[in-house]
């Protein structure tokens, strides 16, 4: 469970990039965060995964505050960057066991791990090459690897979809399901909003840092008292909020 | 020709951009605390430069061999347009991120060849301006020259440097095209630019070979003859003797024809480069950033490969791995600490058996002083410092991983633990060069060794405290968004710092060593261990203090 609370962030002095956001990611959803570009999607992910500092309020990881406790809150997500391209000169089997090592994953555990996730992804072939040779899908597949290697139970995606071939795409989706299934959380960013439509519990719309919707597709729909896309919903969502 | 100005203002835009510093305050507070830094920096390297030049033109002046100093120099700009050349050109020219963005946009090949040239020598420029023009505006001074010398004194320096980056850059266009005929183009890379070492230190070995056959009646005459020791810088590179030869001349003709010589020579070079650069260039580019990528292994996974270590061997071995692989970095981070030493070592073994440059003589005068003396300790250390300040890795700990480096935010692992893993290579390959050294200082001086280890300890304490120090300005500076490796290791003035803390910790050890006197070895190393020893505590405990606030720039 993620729990969001009050949380703001200033790059610059009066204006706020993230603004007063709260929100919950409860167990066993699947959470889509939505936004126009420079909305705050990328800067909340950030403050989630402790990579930026909040100016206020907290945010709880499975009840650990990544602001007074780090690394208990650390080790309750894996986290995939928006962008792959990490650590480039590793070959895959490498990057994945540093990923173990850096997460405390035991011998066999983690060989049965890999090997499923990999096999999954199709790279599995690839592991003995270095992570610069492959394409970006790839690229994309072995940091999503690495996330998930520890097997934790919060997933913290930042545009999880971008460069996947349609199979993974189908794939990684299955597994999100699977993981919310189990009672566990998925909270991903995307642009992708079909995705979203189709894939997620709930999602919530950030522009302009401030959360301007958050609920389920339907909710949306009865609040605008229309049946129209989630691409229309959005940008009419989005529009209102620049108007207000 | 207006592209090709407006392409060499991006280039430089993107190469030098992030040269001042950011010290989180505002850009124009930083700018002129960046200029200032710079002024600083470059009134006590002129003040070296000048000291020595002094003193050297001094003592040849006495030896009636004045004119020498000039060829030196020229010889200097020479030597150091071909050692960074040998560095820059492989990088600028085929390893920046944005080859892949121009090659789409309507620019004829010329232009971005002329504008990747301008880059190489405008970087060459800013340093051969300091160490060229200073000492021979100081030997016009001191000899009275007249205008003559300085005009031509200008042209000299301006033209030097450009026919070496031309030769040096058809070698690596030649070189590069290859790069698509090869399957693995990272370790094409790193041979690429060692056959260039070897290619440049060859010829410069079977120049300096040719002298060797000149006779010691030969050699005598030219010592006794006046100024006839300018003849020994002779023969290296053809525009190098038209440039010696005008300064050195008394004649306005002889001047001008030298000058034009060189003019001719330079504009053939240029004609030649230009007309290769324009067949092969985009070849090799195109074939390095498309051709083949790294090679690929159908190899199985080895059961040993999952193994469950430990996280500071895997942690440090990573950095190992991304710092060999990487051929800017292992060239720039990495063998410097292994083949600094080693050509010192060289040079005392060719000095050892050449009976002209008194090496054995210097040897000699050092073993008749006595060998345990706290003077030679202070030298040993005070070389050390000069060595070390080389090695890359710490200073580019968190820069080296680019925008890649948020990823030591947000991974369950204490972040000074990770800081303390980070500096690990660095202080090992400190550790590597301070075992070359010692180990020369023992041949040579043979020292007891309660001293040799005493050395030894102290030389690992001040490495470490260079290594947190070095990681301490990275975490505070990093250079995140580079257009290529080779950003992160030149164009980046965090560099200054590793130079600038060498600086002080000689000046440290020359106090001690003036104040501590005739002290024994073994008390003068005490206290140098204890000094230092404090000063890594209170920046270990300042890293481990911060490490949250440290980390604040990395986003």
């Amino acid at each position: 469970m993620i729990e969001i609370k009050n949380v703001s962030k200033s790059y610059i002095k009066g204006k706020k990039s993230v603004d007063s956001l709260t929100l919950d990611i409860k167990n066993g959803e699947i959470f889509g965060f939505l936004g126009p570009n420079g909305a705050g999607k990328t800067t909340t992910i950030r403050m989630i995964t402790g990579i930026l500092n909040m100016d206020e309020g907290d945010i709880l990881i499975d009840g650990k505050s990544i602001k007074q406790n780090p690394l208990e809150a650390k080790k309750n997500f894996g986290f995939v960057p928006d962008s792959p391209d990490m650590f480039l000169k590793l070959k895959g089997i490498e990057y994945l066991t540093f990923m173990a090592d850096v997460y405390d994953i035991p011998k066999d555990k983690r060989k049965e791990k890999i090997e499923e996730l990999t096999k999954k992804f199709e790279i599995y072939n690839e592991l003995n090459n270095e992570i610069q040779s492959y394409s970006h899908g790839m690229r994309q597949k072995i940091v999503i690897c690495g996330a998930l290697l520890s097997e934790p139970k919060n997933w913290i995606l930042d545009e999880p979809m971008t460069g996947l071939d349609p199979k993974s795409s189908f794939d990684l989706k299955e597994m999100m399901r699977e993981h919310a299934k189990a009672g566990k959380t998925v909270f991903f960013s995307t642009h992708v909003l079909e995705v979203a439509e189709k894939l997620c519990d709930r999602v919530g719309i950030i522009n302009k840092g401030k959360l301007v919707f958050v609920g389920t597709f339907d909710e949306m729909k009865q609040k605008f008292k229309e049946e129209a896309s989630l691409e229309k919903l959005f940008l009419e969502i989005t529009e209102k909020s620049e108007n207000n | 020709m207006k592209k090709v100005v407006e392409l060499t203002k991006i280039f430089l835009k993107n190469s030098f951009a992030d040269m001042n510093m950011k010290m989180g305050i505002s850009s124009t507070k930083s700018k002129i605390v960046s200029n200032l830094i710079y002024a600083i920096l470059l009134v006590y390297f002129a003040g070296i430069i000048l000291f020595l030049s002094y003193n050297i033109i001094d003592g040849l002046k006495i030896i009636h061999q004045e004119t020498t100093f000039i060829g030196m120099i020229l010889f200097m700009v020479l030597g150091i347009s071909v050692i960074q050349t040998i560095f820059s050109s492989i990088n600028i020219l085929y390893f920046t991120k944005d080859n892949e963005y121009l090659l789409p946009l309507p620019l004829k090949p010329y232009q971005i060849i002329l504008a990747r040239t301008n880059v190489m020598l405008i970087a060459e420029y800013v340093i051969i301006f300091l160490i060229g023009l200073i000492p021979l505006i100081l030997y016009g001074i001191l000899t009275g020259a007249g205008v003559l010398f300085y005009i031509t004194m200008v042209l000299a320096v301006i033209l030097m440097p450009i026919l070496p980056i031309l030769l040096i850059s058809i070698l690596v266009m030649l070189i590069m095209s290859f790069a698509r005929l090869t399957k693995n183009k990272n370790k094409f890379q790193l041979i690429a630019s060692l056959i260039l070492i070897v290619i440049i230190i060859g010829v410069s070995l079977s120049t300096s070979n040719m002298k060797d056959d000149m006779s010691n009646e030969e050699m005598a005459q030219m010592v006794v003859q006046a100024n006839g020791m300018i003849e020994l810088v002779k023969g290296y590179f053809p525009t190098l003797d038209y440039l010696v030869e005008a300064l050195t001349s008394n004649s306005i003709t002889t001047a001008i024809i030298e000058i034009l010589k060189t003019v001719g020579i330079t504009i053939l070079g240029f004609i030649i480069y230009m007309a290769i650069a324009q067949k092969i260039y985009f070849k090799g580019l195109v074939g390095n950033l498309f051709g083949g990528g790294a090679k690929k292994s159908n190899k199985k996974i080895n059961q040993k490969e999952y193994t469950d270590g430990k996280l500071y061997k895997s942690y440090i071995g990573k950095e190992f791995k991304i710092l060999i692989r990487n051929p800017v970095f292992l060239m720039q981070c990495l063998l410097p600490a292994i083949l600094i030493p080693i050509l010192m070592i060289v040079m005392v073994f060719i000095g050892i058996n050449s009976e002209e440059a008194g090496m054995d003589q210097l040897i000699q005068e050092l073993n008749n002083m006595q060998t345990n003396s706290f003077i030679i300790i202070c030298i040993i250390l005070g070389v050390l410092q000069f060595f070390t300040m080389f090695i890359y890795i710490s200073i580019t700990a968190i820069s080296r991983d680019g925008e890649n480096a948020v990823f030591i935010k947000y991974i369950p692992v204490p972040l000074y633990k990770q800081f303390i893993y980070k500096i690990m290579p660095n202080i090992i390959m400190n550790i590597v060069t301070i075992i070359i050294t010692l180990g020369v200082a023992q041949y040579i001086l043979h020292l007891p060794i309660i001293t040799l280890i005493l050395l030894f300890v102290v030389a690992t304490i001040i490495g470490i405290l260079q290594s947190i120090l070095m990681l301490i300005v990275d975490l505070k500076r990093p250079k995140l968004n580079w257009d290529s490796e080779y950003a992160v290791v030149k164009q980046n003035f965090n560099l200054v710092f590793p130079v600038l803390l060498s600086m002080i910790n000689i000046a440290i050890i020359i106090v001690l060593a003036i104040w501590l006197g005739n002290t024994n070895v073994y008390i003068g190393l005490i206290i140098f261990g204890i000094l230092f020893g404090v000063l890594t505590l209170i920046a270990n405990r300042y890293l481990k203090k911060n490490q949250y606030n440290l980390v604040e720039k990395i986003i």
